[in-house]
């Protein structure tokens, strides 16, 4: 299946032939066709094919880029890579003509008397050094933080770290990876004690069905979902769309199953509910691998400042849990999710089918939700009853929103209270952190300070008066903008921003330091299935860009840690990624050495003697396996996953008669995230040129909106105006408008509501109540 | 005597077990039978989402298929056939019946296509084979002569081959896609000229890849930062 593709090589040589054949097809019309065009061409343009991953999701395809003179020029899908077998999508075939734009951020610029001023890089990191000493000095080590991002390398999130927790000693470090899978992790922590997902994308080779939670991946992850559609094509795979709203995704699958907004952790206990009450669980697996947890209910949203949330685990039986279960009968949960009986009876059905292997997938409709950590317990609950997990095919699958969300954001650490291995509350994850970073132990703080939301409440406080920025843009992505861009604005803070190009959050800085863009330095990416991939740098960046990891350590040494940063500006990736692995040596966790990932396209951890461990907790492939069981779920101590009793609970802000719609927010095919990269492509842009917001045509009729009017979209904290969309991309459930976020002229998050979940502090940006009328 | 009794009362169980069988089939078979009056569809059609997956069905046919290279037709009998580039093409054979209507008639070949004697040619596949009233936009051609001389100048087609943004990158789609969602139905198969039939048809998510150029609906602006600094 996979010729055509493997053919790309030869898909050059059209491209030549096919620009000469245009010209002569003007004097013999009509005889360019596939096989002629195959012959009589030269091996293809002098270009020099260097590999990497992907600049942008979380799959983590492999590219192979082609340089000329300098320049790149061409990009295809490496062949040789396992993720993506030569294919990739729009946005990856296309990444590379961004960085021609004639936007770029060049130079550093510094903000004089209210303007930029083009300043040499040295001086500007002078200033920024300087800067951050002088405020360390005056308001003391708190008083200064990061904002990075799941886009950065593993050696920029790894200088991060180090920069703050280790030489300045601080926790305010925080990235974007906390709106989009801090739940993913504390979903993982909370079941099984060990973050990441069990399985591989191989799994999508054995899965008879394939269940999606709140998840169009045919155009968030579309290769994965192009490989899922080849299962579905050949072996007659199921697709199982479970989402409040129609996509794609929902049009390619065998069954769509709508639901009520928030109602998903509802369907799930009555999934588990008809699994208990059929006697579909796997009783053995149960008894052998999982104990039964309860924690606190009733959390809250995190709405207020400061707000501060602990979870007290309770262990507690089965027949507890079937009990509790009780509440979740279909035809209770069937009456306000709106999900019929018939279509949750039928969900538990394949899940509860011992003779299919069922893969469930999810991305930022279960993560971005005030009960996210508890959506992801749900949904390993399932696969833990029946004991559908850790094998080919039967897989929770969790996958990730960015490039790096996982190798740098999860494995690094870049979050408050996490190190390079474990958390900085636990006294020997701080030893250990101290010996490899060879600082003194009490230098690194025992206390995790501020998560995402509550680092930009802290800047409008003016609790944080220095804030450096990397890769992120936080003025487009943060729920309720409206309330964070004037606390930026702020003369209390100053704000450093490292990026590619101008931003709505670069908009707001005293210092932009231009970065090197991906294939402009060397680093390392970790994608959604444990791969850790390499690239070597490809081309030379503009003017004075930067790689961002050697603007940290240049800071660094400027402000007198010189030693702890004794990297090589040439080597700098290679020496940090050596440095990096002592940290996860061991069966557990081993990273594969450069030299392997230098040479193939990514290799998955735990990397051991010389092999990736595809499955893991299962004995069979994963040696830290070590209880002589099948299974070993060695994250927790006594070796067993936890399925925990987790309720539904209703949304912080649901539509009333004042604010009468859901507003549910995402992403499109054709744009990354803030588009900072995407709309600089010109057949991106095209494609997509500008936000909208969608309506369920009933709902667009009843208030008389035509497709393309322009809308005034209003919630409790602000309003944007787009053009509606109707019968367009998706189809939002009645009662429900969605607008993707890319734009920055549309900034939908001046409306999203900052509420979060109180485990794992990650915002919800797909429900909130809001009001539409024409502008 | 008992013998012949147990092997009456044996064939008198073996009639009960019969009749309680076969009713018990017939009234499954009553079931089965009965189609419930219900909305079938499962989630509601968005056209242009929805058509690119209509004929994956037949992708891995597609991809298996021999060409048949003495029966392809070429781009240029395609666009000769419109009467501008995105026109509906016209019937370029004899109707049998004026009365007919797609179901009956036109759809008996252009739905899914096949080779057709009498004309010796592959009938091409309708991407909108729910619209029946085909000649609503599709005309006869009965004659050759011009009732007047016209000035129409014909808008040249897009290229084949030239619409890759970056070397190697995968085609645009450089027309409208309204009614023309899926893809399969004239880039795949033995009817799609030969120009622009797809080496790898059982991809079927077409859009993944390709992107949709021609956005004649809504004017495209250089997008400008509204709230820039910009300074230098």
């Amino acid at each position: 299946m996979y010729n055509s593709l493997s053919n790309r090589r030869s898909f050059i040589k059209k491209m030549a032939r096919l620009s000469a054949m245009a010209a002569a097809a003007s004097m013999f019309p009509g005889i360019m066709f596939a096989s002629e065009q195959e012959e009589g061409i030269p091996e293809g343009a002098n270009l020099d094919w260097k590999k990497g991953p992907c600049r942008f999701c979380g799959v983590g395809c492999g590219i192979l880029v082609g340089t000329e003179n300098g320049k790149a020029v061409a990009v295809k899908g490496d062949p040789n890579s396992s993720v993506n077998k030569g294919l990739l999508c729009v946005k990856g075939y296309h990444q590379t003509m961004c960085i021609q734009s004639k936007d770029r951020l060049t130079h550093a610029l510094v903000k004089k008397n209210g303007t930029y001023v083009k300043t040499p890089i040295n001086e500007a990191l002078d200033i920024v050094a300087n800067k951050m000493k002088d405020t360390i000095a005056a308001h003391g080590k708190d008083s200064v933080a990061m904002y990075t991002s799941g886009q950065s390398t593993i050696p920029e999130g790894y200088v991060a770290s180090k920069l703050m927790k280790g030489a300045i000693g601080t926790n305010n470090l925080d990235c974007n990876a906390r709106l989009c899978m801090a739940s993913a992790v504390a979903g993982f922590l909370t079941s099984f004690g060990a973050d990441e997902p069990m399985g591989c994308y191989e799994d999508i080779d054995h899965a008879d069905y394939f269940i999606t939670w709140g998840n169009n991946m045919a155009e968030m992850h579309p290769v994965l979902f192009s490989r899922i559609l080849e299962q579905k094509a050949r072996r007659g795979a199921k697709i199982i769309d479970f989402a409040t709203r129609t996509t794609r995704s929902s049009t390619a699958s065998d069954r769509s199953i709508l639901f009520e907004p928030q109602t998903d952790l509802a369907v799930g206990n009555a999934i588990c509910y008809e699994i208990v009450n059929n006697g579909w669980v796997n009783k053995s697996f149960i008894e052998k691998h999982c104990n039964f947890s309860k924690g606190l209910t009733k959390m809250g949203y995190g709405l207020e400042d400061k707000y501060k949330f602990k979870d007290k685990p309770e262990k507690i039986d089965f027949d507890q849990y079937r009990i509790f279960l009780e509440d979740y009968t279909p035809e209770k949960v069937a009456k306000y999710s709106k999900v019929s009986v018939k279509d949750i009876k039928y969900l538990a059905s394949i899940y509860g089918n011992p003779n299919k292997k069922v893969m469930s997938l999810w991305c930022m409709g279960v993560n971005q939700h005030t009960r996210g950590t508890w959506m992801n317990n749900i949904i390993y609950n399932i696969h833990l009853l029946t004991g559908k997990i850790s094998q080919p095919g039967n897989s929770p699958f969790s996958l990730t929103g960015q490039p790096s969300a996982c190798g740098t954001a999860r494995e690094v650490g870049t979050f408050t209270h996490k190190l390079p291995k474990g958390v900085v509350m636990n006294p020997k994850h701080r030893e250990l952190a101290a010996k490899i970073w060879k600082v003194p132990v009490e230098r690194i703080p025992s206390k995790p300070t501020y998560h995402t939301t509550e680092m930009f409440r802290a800047v409008d406080r003016g609790d944080i008066k220095f804030i450096w920025t990397q890769a992120v843009n936080p003025l487009v992505s943060l729920p309720k903008t409206s309330r964070y861009r004037p606390a930026m604005e702020k003369e209390s803070c100053f704000v450093v921003v490292s990026d590619v190009f101008p931003t709505p959050t670069s908009d707001v800085a005293d210092v932009i330091l231009p970065a090197a863009w991906h294939i402009e330095k060397s680093g390392l990416y970790g994608n959604s299935e444990r791969r850790t991939q390499h690239w070597d740098k490809m081309v030379e960046g503009p003017g004075d860009t930067t790689p961002d990891a050697w603007m940290f350590i240049e800071v660094a040494k400027r402000m007198g840690f010189g030693d702890l940063f004794p990297y090589s500006k040439e080597n700098h990736v290679e020496e940090i990624y050596n440095e990096y692995r002592q940290f996860h040596e061991g069966k557990k966790h081993g990273m594969a050495p450069l030299e392997v990932l230098k040479k193939e396209s990514g290799a998955i951890w735990p990397y051991v003697d010389g092999k990736s461990t595809q499955w893991r907790f299962n004995a069979k492939y994963d040696p830290a396996c070590s209880n002589d069981e099948d299974f070993h779920f060695y994250g927790k101590p006594d070796g067993k996953a936890v399925i925990w009793q987790r309720p539904y609970e209703p949304a912080p802000e649901s539509p009333d008669s004042e604010y009468p719609f859901w507003l549910n927010t995402g992403r499109v095919i054709e744009h990354w995230h803030t588009g900072s990269m995407t709309r600089r492509i010109p057949v991106l842009h095209k494609a997509m040129p500008h936000a909208y917001v969608e309506f369920h045509p009933e709902d667009a009729k009843a208030l008389s909106i035509r497709n393309g009017e322009n809308i005034k979209v209003t919630s409790r904290r602000g309003s944007c105006v787009l053009p509606a969309s109707i019968n367009e991309r998706g189809l939002p459930t009645k009662g429900q408008v969605f607008v993707p976020f890319f734009d920055e002229n549309m900034l939908i998050n001046d409306v999203t509501l900052d509420a979060f979940c109180p485990i794992s502090k990650e915002p919800d940006f797909k429900k909130c109540a809001v009001k539409v009328e024409k502008a | 005597m008992k013998k012949r009794l147990g092997i009456i009362s044996l064939f008198v169980l073996l009639f009960i077990a019969f009749i309680v069988i076969w009713n018990f089939s017939y009234q499954v078979g009553l079931e089965e039978g009965y189609i419930p009056i219900e909305n079938k569809v499962s989630h509601t059609n968005i056209p242009s989402e929805s058509g690119v997956f209509e004929r994956a069905e037949f992708a891995l046919e597609y991809a298996n298929m021999p060409i048949d290279e003495n029966h392809q037709r070429t781009l240029d009998t395609y666009y000769n056939n419109r009467a501008y580039y995105g026109a509906p093409p016209s019937i370029p054979h004899p109707i049998k019946d004026e009365k007919s209507l797609g179901g009956n008639a036109c759809l008996q070949c252009h739905q899914n296509g096949g080779f057709v004697k009498q004309f010796d040619a592959y009938a091409p596949v309708t991407p909108h084979p729910e619209m029946v009233n085909c000649r609503q936009c599709h005309v006869a051609q009965n004659s050759n002569t011009l009732f007047k001389p016209s000035n129409l100048a014909k808008v040249h087609a897009p290229k084949v081959g030239v619409n890759n943004a970056l070397i190697g990158t995968p085609p645009m789609i450089p027309h409208q896609i309204q009614m023309r969602e899926n893809c399969l139905s004239c880039h795949a198969g033995p009817a799609a000229p030969k120009e622009i039939r797809v080496t790898h048809p059982e991809r079927i998510n077409c859009r993944q890849c390709h992107v949709p150029t021609d956005r004649v609906v809504s004017e495209i602006t250089p997008f400008t930062r509204t709230n820039s600094n910009e300074n230098e």
